[in-house]
């Protein structure tokens, strides 16, 4: 390219550019030959020094850079190493510690790019002398950038009232900040509080959930909002806009104190609608609150099955009955717009669907039910107000708890759900000690990794459950022999003993696994972050950065994140939670210069990129007639950089001739020269 | 319940085409949990002195440990499993217990603490009385002659012992062994007299008042 003039000066700088290739231990030398890469850099213009090292990330390493740039006034560095999210940040540190601005630094990925993705070492070194010429190209017409600071908007807003939703909120709100706490159902607490108790220590779970519950009601620094969806959201780390809808109940929140008169006043005097909360195993009337604990203790109304919604003919006994006059049939839905620096999602998890694995009967045969409805059937507030009843009414003689159904299944979920065996345990131990029924386990693997969790499975062995190792292939009402009759015959292979066993029961318990919810990608999409390959929210690292998402700023908790249990969860709240006031603490957060910039004499004020711009970063000066960024808004996508006519849009680090360099020394290898697309770009 | 079909009616024309001539068997392996007894585990259980054994995760170190399980029907870890499901036939019927030499290994290995060999012995016991044993295979019949000279006469008198033991299973292994017979009465090692204790009636009291606390604690 010509924009370096023969002796290799531009604008009156000559680059003195040091190149250092990593060996990364074995992970990058046992693919590529760094040191004929080492010794190809060094015979590159501009280049001062080229060395290889073993680990460029240690301190010695850093050290070596910093020395060089010290004695041989270095002006350019460029690492061939990882990947930039692992140690551009080391790196662009160490340069700055040696007195030269960070954005003179370039870092080549020839680790996840080269050497761990081929297995031809010659391959593998041509690439690496590519990106490396590439790099050494870019390197010289690198800036020196300032970064700016954001400041960060101290309050949270933390979507999902689950147990790790509402451990979160309490921590940040009990730190002072503000949370909006928002929760799609009618009342918080999520799966926990359907569950009766919890393993392995079998205390209650509603005793340990819902002090908890009412504490988040009841908390100065928390805004409640449950019936309510997260409708848009806008900005970047620090400061998020967020719209939300607030579903009506047609009760006026503020002044329903949950006395319960007018569900006994509806004209319904029996309740004949399937009740979400008991899993569709008892009924309530349209005007219903989901459970006694239920927070806040206000009720509402199903517009789907209310008579007065259907055909405006109702007696409306229920207002009548109201004393507070809580009742409004004309409530709408309210939208709401907060500011928040930081969000926690904790939207959680969704049981698979057991009509899917049709071999186990549910729906097929009444006594087939899923670990969920057993839960609701052993509380003491359930549908049969914590009796173990078969469909018939009889207390069942012998339960069987299928496991891994829809999990550890190609055709299903290819993932171990994780809390499946536990919670069969419990629920072992549970139907034991309500019917003293025989209660066999049928599973594939036993897993009971955690605190306390073998213990509960050796207490469970000693209690004579019968665990038989083998996957169901199908529960049938097809009896072979008398004693089968009126029965569930469960048909497993016994893989212990070697022997294919019949066995007949009066309950089957599917233990269904953990799914990502319908919507998590409509969630992910709106939170603009991303999800693994299963569906569930992906982690910035699996192992260092757990809760933290690739969108600063954005933390998730819980089982929207993987199958995990009620500890898990917890934990991970309190993670994400503190991830989130780290950030508040701070106070403000440095942000990469890659912002974009309007050279106003080419700009001829088309306004094509104001709309395009994903951040309503961009403004028009009605004044000048030219396009403004606000450099605080832009998030460097780049996407006004490209679509402008009059190319007179520049993003930082990403200028065109920094790119064409870049592209021009990695064509060299096949030998092609940049200028016709020059003649292009001019 | 058991079903046999004999494979020579699917050959054709009755010929036994590659079976040289002998009839290959097709079981049927289906168990019904009619045909199980569920308080199998109980019983052996309360024999094997501890209930460990409901505690077993089937990780198969018994049989690992075990020198002579590759000799077993059933593995020390398959018989601890079937006791559990009630398997009380296929159990009393396996050559296992028979073949287990009680060197403890398996005990002392165990990662649960369960007393296999305890357990193994239990289950000789059940088989001897239920009568589930190959009619003369030497080891439960010299376990019950054993015994029985011993509550009876308070002594154990090899040579009688080992006289009537042969007798019920092979006498012709008597024969063989004569010689070393012969050099053991020779040093007196070996007696051909039944000898008892001076007082058997005491004996007898004694083993009664076990046999009275054992009935006092079953109650």
């Amino acid at each position: 390219m010509s924009n370096t003039n023969g002796n290799g000066t531009i604008k009156g700088i000559t680059p003195r550019i040091g190149f250092y290739i990593c060996h990364c231990g074995h992970n990058i030398a046992a693919m590529v030959d760094v040191e004929k890469v080492q010794k190809f850099v060094a015979s590159l213009p501009g280049v001062v020094v080229s060395r290889d090292y073993k680990y460029m990330c240690s301190d010695p390493g850093q050290e070596l850079v910093q020395k060089d740039i010290k004695e041989l006034k270095l002006n350019r560095i460029v690492v061939a190493s990882c990947s930039p999210l692992l140690h551009e940040h080391t790196f662009r540190r160490a340069v700055e510690k040696a007195g030269l601005n960070p954005f003179f630094f370039h870092m080549v990925n020839i680790r996840e790019n080269v050497s761990w993705v081929t297995d031809n070492r010659e391959q593998a070194t041509a690439k690496a002398n590519a990106l490396a010429r590439a790099a050494i190209q870019r390197v010289f017409f690198h800036k020196s950038l300032e970064t700016k600071k954001v400041p960060i908007n101290p309050d949270v807003l933390i979507v999902g009232g689950g147990i790790a939703g509402i451990h979160a909120a309490l921590t940040i709100a009990n730190a002072g900040k503000h949370v909006y706490l928002v929760e799609r159902e009618p009342t918080i607490g999520g799966h926990m509080a359907m569950f009766d108790k919890t393993f392995p220590t079998l205390d209650c779970a509603a005793c340990i959930l819902t002090p908890k519950m009412s504490s988040v009601k009841n908390h100065p620094n928390i805004t409640l909002w449950t019936y309510s969806e997260v409708e848009k959201v806008e900005g970047f780390v620090g400061n998020y806009k967020v719209n939300i809808k607030r579903k009506p109940r047609y009760v006026i929140e503020e002044l329903c104190v949950g006395c319960m008169d007018c569900i006994d006043a509806c004209i319904y005097k029996e309740a004949k609608y399937p009740d979400e909360f008991n899993q569709g195993l008892s009924k309530r009337k349209p005007i219903y609150i989901p459970f006694p604990q239920a927070t806040p203790q206000v009720v509402l109304f199903d517009p789907e099955t209310c008579i007065d919604f259907k055909s405006h003919r109702c007696k409306k006994t229920c207002i009548e009955a109201c004393d507070r006059k809580a009742i409004d049939l004309k409530q709408v839905p309210e939208y709401k717009e907060i500011n928040v620096g930081t969000v926690i999602l904790a939207t959680g998890f969704k049981t698979y669907d057991a009509e899917k694995s049709p071999q186990y009967g549910y729906k097929k045969f009444p006594n087939v039910f899923t670990s969920l409805e057993i839960e609701r059937i052993v509380n003491a507030s359930g549908p049969t107000n914590g009796e173990v009843l078969t469909k018939e009414g009889n207390i069942p003689k012998s339960v069987g708890i299928i496991h891994c159904v829809g999990s550890r299944d190609e055709k299903a979920h290819k993932w171990c759900s994780r809390v499946c065996c536990m919670y069969s345990l419990k629920l072992a131990h549970l139907i034991k000690e309500h019917t003293g029924a025989e209660v066999y386990n049928f599973y594939i693997d036993m897993r009971t990794p955690g605190k306390g969790y073998e213990e509960f499975y050796d207490k469970l062995m000693n209690e004579g459950v019968h665990f038989v190792r083998g996957r169901v292939a199908e529960v049938t009402d097809w009896a072979l022999i008398p004693e089968e009759e009126h029965k569930l015959t469960i048909r497993v292979e016994d893989t212990l003993i070697g022997v294919v066993r019949r066995i007949p029961v009066d309950m089957v318990v599917l233990a269904v696994g953990m799914e990502p919810r319908e919507d998590a990608q409509d969630i992910r999409r709106m939170f603009n972050i991303s999800c693994s390959t299963e569906g569930f929210f992906l982690e910035r690292h699996p192992k260092l950065a757990p809760v933290s998402t690739f969108t600063d700023g954005i933390f998730i908790a819980g089982g929207c994140q993987g199958p995990r249990d009620i500890p898990d969860s917890v934990a991970q709240a309190g993670a994400a939670a503190a991830e989130a006031l780290s950030l508040i603490s701070a106070g403000s957060i440095e942000l990469e210069p890659n912002t974009a910039s309007i050279i106003e004499s080419f700009c001829s004020g088309c306004k094509s990129c104001i709309p395009l711009c994903p951040y309503s970063a961009i403004s028009f000066n009605e004044g000048t007639k030219k396009a403004v960024i606000n450099e605080a808004l832009c998030k460097g996508c780049g996407t006004c950089v490209a679509a402008c006519p009059s190319g007179s849009i520049i993003q930082n680090l990403f200028e065109d001739e920094q790119i064409f360099s870049e592209i021009d020394g990695l064509l060299k290898f096949a030998g092609i020269e940049l200028e016709e697309m020059e003649v292009v770009n001019a | 319940m058991d079903t046999t079909i004999d494979v020579k009616s699917f050959a054709p024309n009755g010929k036994q085409n590659g079976y040289n001539g002998k009839a290959k068997m097709i079981n049927r392996k289906i168990k019904y949990e009619s045909e199980l007894s569920s308080d199998f585990k109980e019983t052996i259980a309360e024999l094997a002195h501890g209930e460990k054994l409901y505690g077993c995760i089937q990780c198969g170190t018994c049989s690992a440990t075990c020198p002579v399980s590759h000799y077993m029907d059933y593995t020390p870890r398959k018989i601890i499993q079937m006791v559990r499901e009630g398997f009380r036939d296929d159990v009393l019927k396996s050559s296992t217990v028979w073949l287990c030499a009680s060197c403890y290994s398996c005990t002392v290995e165990c990662p649960k603490g369960i007393k296999i060999t305890d357990v193994m012995y239990a289950l000789k016991r059940e088989a001897i009385s239920a009568g589930y044993f190959p009619k003369r295979f030497p080891t439960p019949v010299l376990a019950e002659n054993f015994f029985a000279q011993v509550l009876n006469n308070g002594r154990n008198s090899e040579g009688p012992l080992l006289m009537k033991m042969y007798m019920k299973t092979n006498p012709f292994n008597a024969l063989k062994n004569t010689m070393l017979a012969f050099r053991l009465w020779k040093t007196g090692r070996l007696t051909l007299k039944t000898e008892h204790t001076k007082d058997r009636k005491s004996l007898k009291k004694l083993l009664g008042s076990i046999d009275k606390q054992k009935e006092a604690l079953a109650k």
